[in-house]
């Protein structure tokens, strides 16, 4: 089965699945119940919105501005959608990281870290709020990251 | 290291007055003799000025005397210690402990010049030296990881690449959210809102109640069972350092609540959230071979936020108090 394209519908697609799913058993046996219980207490409660957006897709992938807008309510995702540079944006929290830095992340770079290094940044919402819910934010990130997905190599200038 | 009272011994003593001598050997002590001072005394004399807060150009030239070569200090013995004395508990809970200090002092080294942009002239000589100091701090933890534990890397972020799995993943609660507020802070340099939201998360919470709190608990470690003598001489140090940080951050506070008392606001909806966060655990931390329970960390952790609080007169709303009830110790300071 051949993988869908980074920030593609049919990506936005898986993640609204891996998401609903949540982290895996491996990743869940790692951590304490009770980080787990919170994090599904959140999860349940969960009324925001997230737009990720990548600022340097290459132009296999549009070569344009993007965002992947997640929506949340009733402890599950109600959208999952890709919106492009010129739809309206609306979400909660808006958020950037450069493509090289998805990248890394898809390849296993830590959520914690790409949050903790400012590889993804928080471009509109309110940062208080925001972080209540960190732990729950970062852990569906790398769950995110761990979507399969094929990732083009960026155009390098010469 | 003569005097080797147990490790909690000061849960029991209270707040106490340090005598003129006490004061003089911690603000005065060579690297060298950073050795023979107690930790217990370092952490009081914390608090020894909180009440009448020196001003930026004293905690200068304080920080001109009291700078030291992180290249002076000798690991040898450590590395005995270390790979010889200590058993696998031991060094296990150590390392779980000391992984948040490695990563926290690169964390505050690299958010603080960010700050500096709105400070006065005279704060600014102050946090030019704190960024000073949070990097000698940085490159002790490289050095200890490097030559006691045995880590190894091609550059500083090799090594803490390698000590990052000891790292909570509830790290990036304080540190995350001080990395994001650095980044409001770059955006606005002169919004003193954003400003003191920032200096409660840095000031306040990570340095005056994470890391003293968690300073302590491997420092008496070292110095009960007679171990590490380098580690205790350089993060003893390094606490006569904080001392000064926390000293500069509640006087930034206390300076911006007096001058707009609708700040206090900021300084709770910043608690609200770190308090939000604080009490859940991702891992579980056995004290036990360092000499502590968990009770006993989360009462010093109590004692060390109540005394800043109390002594730099910042008041708690009702809800805030509330919340501290669930709060559990975050291990990792900067």
């Amino acid at each position: 089965m051949t993988e869908p394209r980074f920030f593609s519908r049919e990506w936005a697609g898986a993640v609204r699945e891996a998401l609903v799913a949540g982290p895996s058993e491996p990743v869940r046996a790692g951590k304490l119940q009770e980080y787990w219980d919170f994090f599904e207490m959140i999860k349940g409660m969960y009324p925001a919105s997230w737009a990720l957006g990548c600022p340097d897709l290459p132009a296999e992938l549009g070569g344009r501005p993007a965002y992947l807008v997640v929506r949340w309510g009733g402890g599950t995702v109600t959208d999952c959608q890709i919106v492009g540079p010129d739809d309206p944006l609306e979400a909660t929290y808006v958020l950037g990281m450069a493509y090289a830095d998805w990248r890394a992340l898809h390849d296993g770079y830590d959520a914690q870290r790409t949050v903790m290094y400012r590889k993804i940044l928080l471009e509109d919402g309110s940062l208080l709020e925001f972080f209540k819910t960190i732990y729950f934010f970062v852990e569906c990130l790398a769950v995110i990251g761990a979507v399969p997905a094929s990732y083009p190599e960026l155009a390098r200038a010469t | 290291m003569t005097d080797r009272k147990s490790p909690t011994a000061v849960l029991r003593e209270g707040p106490r007055a340090l005598s003129d001598e006490q004061v003089r050997e911690i603000e005065e002590s060579d690297l060298k003799s950073v050795l023979d001072v107690d930790i217990d005394d370092v952490i009081e004399y914390v608090h020894k000025d909180l009440k009448s807060l020196p001003d930026f150009t004293t905690l200068y030239r304080k920080y001109l005397k009291q700078r030291w070569d992180v290249y002076e200090l000798d690991f040898t013995q450590d590395k005995i210690d270390w790979t010889e004395k200590m058993s696998a508990e031991e060094r296990e809970s150590f390392i779980a402990v000391s992984s948040g200090f490695h990563h926290g002092e690169r964390q505050v080294e690299i958010e603080l010049p960010v700050f500096m942009i709105g400070a006065t002239e005279e704060e600014k000589l102050h946090i030019a030296a704190q960024i000073e100091d949070e990097a000698r701090h940085t490159v002790f933890f490289d050095r200890f990881y490097r030559e006691v534990v045995g880590l190894s890397g091609d550059d500083i972020m090799g090594v803490l690449d390698a000590s990052f799995p000891w790292v909570s993943e509830t790290f990036v609660g304080p540190f995350g959210l001080l990395a994001y507020q650095a980044d409001e802070v770059r955006r606005n340099p002169y919004d003193e809102r954003a400003r003191v939201r920032y200096g409660t998360n840095y000031f306040l919470w990570i340095e005056g109640v994470l890391a003293l709190s968690v300073m302590k608990v491997t420092l008496s470690y070292a110095r009960w069972r007679g171990f590490l003598p380098a580690y205790y001489t350089g993060f003893t140090a390094t606490c006569r350092d904080e001392s000064r940080h926390v000293q500069g951050g509640m006087r930034y506070l206390q300076d911006a609540v007096r001058k707009d008392p609708t700040m206090i606001n900021e300084i709770h909806d910043t608690l609200r959230t770190i308090l939000s966060l604080a009490g859940v655990a991702s891992r579980r931390i056995y004290f036990e071979p360092l000499g502590w329970t968990e009770e006993e960390v989360t009462v010093l952790f109590f004692q060390q936020l109540r005394r800043k609080l109390n002594d730099v007169g910042i008041g708690l709303a009702p809800d805030i108090e509330e919340m501290l009830q669930f709060v559990q110790p975050q291990l990792a300071g900067g």
